[in-house]
């Protein structure tokens, strides 16, 4: 289980090697702040959302047949967990919520959610390694967050060359931070 | 049929979804690996965003503004589920080498976007001409990316071997790395190409001024 | 108030039935066909090991894969003229991005007839090059991940960067499938003992 973990935290990160949740991580990364609050919302609706999904297609969807509704069903499951964390954090924690903003509703839309909540059945897990591996995976999202946050700061104070200034000079960054963690691969035999 | 034409254009260069409104990139980058993934994908997405517009558009008077996000993921789901089932079937090879990116159609950000902002509120005719120029907008930049890295990658496209044998391939191109990089001068690319589109016109109406006056 | 939820709940639920619908009829449209595509490949890959087997004879039931991380989907005894030429084994278990099946062929000799990647969750362009026809880990002899196994005699190794080529960045997946393919074949190879002890088995009139 700590190689499910430790493949989907660092060696397979969901940002870095395989490219999901990239509007959030363009979008959301100006500020550490904002990343880690972004990374912490998204571990948590994917944890709840395992938690629901795996459960609903394993016990109801497959055995009445209607393994074809999971698209529909999944994705229904994550919107009503968002709407239900906005409701949380607009009567609980007004500050979060103000700060997130129009991002907060995203969440539902976070490609690696979904991705999360698919690959548990597809990869056949069990019930507590689909957990691990949504823990895995919104944890190496919220590591790819803040270490792009970080380096958009230095960005900011230094000379771009003209065609890589805006959205460029990020992706060309990403690139390098990627390279960097495809070094984790000699982590697992 | 010029509006249908100018709506129909803008999905392409102007306002193209990857390069410019910077959305539904999730599914785009990993795709990329291969032509004929980059194709299957692009056309997967056309297909569940125009349906979905054209859908909408139908039924925008009748679908109560507070609950319009459920309805909209219904129906997008619906017809990425429909896509899935159809490529399972008839085209099972590209279906599995895309694997989970076809369920993931439902959560791209191009039709979740435009479908809100577009088809709940403009005609049918004109949503069908915003998809398709969305839709070929997002599979001209797919396939232009997945060209890029397939032939310097591999040294093919869409299988078949381009290059000569003895072109010793640049593997960083295939490896999630190069696809940043690559995704990175694309964008520079289209921002360059909008700059001189901008300039060109903005000559063309100083000179249509000056005839005038 | 109540009269707008009432008719809220009713328009979404309208949405949702007519969705449920629309997908139960493609499903049923295109389930057919899926199984057929399912059916095919395995087929195709059967006989592609074995090209001079009459049929394919279900031995599930007799094999056992003794590494407890690769599960045995299914075996076949491929036979002609009711005399064995080898045996199929479908395999699945974890590899890099997720599950892959293997199929081993072992002809009775104890050497490897094929091996065919039936399906695969790697990464395209990496690990997912051990099921792409075209991409050749030997580009001479225009070798596959999977083809340089045929031929290959159960006694050897079946170590990465010893006696096994690996797909160029993809290590743990190339680790990962030769371990399904030397679990697969082994138990493929403990099948054919049973042949080899009683050769009574042997159809009557046949060899």
């Amino acid at each position: 289980m700590t190689k499910i973990f430790i493949i989907a935290l660092l060696i397979n990160n969901v940002v870095l090697m395989r490219f999901l949740a990239l509007c959030s991580y363009v979008g959301m990364t100006s500020d550490v702040g904002q990343s880690v609050g972004m990374g912490f919302a998204v571990t948590f609706v994917t944890v709840l959302a395992t938690a629901a999904t795996w459960p609903l297609y394993n016990f109801v969807l497959l055995p009445l047949g209607l393994g074809f509704l999971q698209i529909l069903v999944f994705i229904l499951v994550i919107a009503s967990l968002v709407q239900l964390v906005e409701f949380y954090l607009k009567k609980n924690v007004p500050g979060l919520y103000a700060a997130m903003g129009i991002y907060l509703p995203l969440i539902t839309t976070n490609c690696a959610i979904l991705a999360v909540t698919f690959e548990n059945i597809s990869n056949g897990y069990s019930f507590i390694e689909s957990i691990v591996y949504a823990v895995g995976v919104s944890l190496g999202y919220l590591l790819a967050m803040v270490l792009l946050a970080g380096v958009r700061i230095r960005i900011k104070n230094s000379p771009v060359p003209k065609f890589l200034k805006g959205t460029p000079i990020l992706f060309a960054a990403t690139s390098l931070i990627a390279i960097a963690f495809m070094g984790f691969s000699g982590l697992v035999k | 049929m010029k509006r249908l034409w100018k709506i129909f254009k803008a999905g392409i260069i102007y306002e193209n979804p990857l390069l410019m409104l910077m959305i539904g990139l999730c599914s785009a980058l990993a795709v990329t690996t291969n032509v004929s993934n980059g194709v299957g994908m692009g056309l997967a997405m056309t297909f569940v965003m125009l349906f979905s517009e054209v859908i909408i558009s139908l039924f925008r008077k009748v679908i109560p503004n507070s609950a319009r996000m459920p309805i909209f993921i219904i129906v997008i789901a619906a017809f990425t589920t429909i896509i899935d089932l159809v490529m399972k079937a008839y085209f099972p090879e590209l279906s599995k080498s895309m694997g989970v990116f076809i369920p993931l159609i439902v959560v791209n950000c191009i039709i979740m976007g435009r479908v809100e902002a577009f088809a709940s509120k403009e005609k049918v005719l004109d949503c069908v001409a915003d998809s398709l120029g969305m839709g070929l907008g997002y599979t001209w930049v797919l396939v232009g990316i997945a060209a890029f890295r397939e032939l310097l990658g591999n040294g093919t496209l869409a299988g078949l071997q381009v290059m000569p044998a003895s072109f010793e391939p640049i593997l960083f191109f295939i490896l999630p790395p190069g696809g940043f990089l690559v995704f990175a001068l694309f964008i520079s690319l289209n921002i360059w190409l909008k700059g001189r589109m901008q300039k060109a016109s903005a000559k063309a109406e100083a000179k249509a001024e000056e005839v005038a006056a | 108030m109540m009269k707008d939820i009432v008719k809220l709940g009713l328009i979404l639920a309208a949405f949702a039935a007519a969705a449920c619908v629309g997908l139960a009829f493609v499903n049923q449209a295109t389930e057919a066909q899926i199984a057929v595509n399912a059916e095919k490949q395995l087929n195709e890959s059967l006989s592609g090991l074995f090209p001079e087997a009459e049929k394919f004879v279900d031995a599930t039931a007799e094999l056992k894969i003794a590494d407890p991380a690769v599960a045995l989907e299914a075996a076949y005894l491929a036979e002609r003229g009711g005399a064995p030429l080898g045996v199929a084994v479908k395999a699945k278990g974890q590899s890099y991005g997720g599950p892959t099946t293997v199929l081993v062929g072992v002809a009775l000799d104890r050497r490897i007839a094929g091996v065919r990647i039936l399906d695969g969750k790697d990464t395209p362009g990496l690990g997912a090059n051990a099921m792409n026809p075209t991409f050749f880990v030997d580009k001479s002899k225009k070798t596959t991940f999977p083809g340089q196994f045929s031929g290959k005699a159960l006694s050897d190794p079946f170590e990465v960067k010893n006696d096994v080529v690996a797909i160029t960045a993809s290590t743990i997946t190339s680790k990962a499938i030769t371990k399904m393919i030397k679990a697969s074949a082994d138990a493929a190879s403990a099948r054919l003992e049973a042949f080899a002890a009683a050769p009574a088995e042997a159809a009557p009139g046949g060899k």
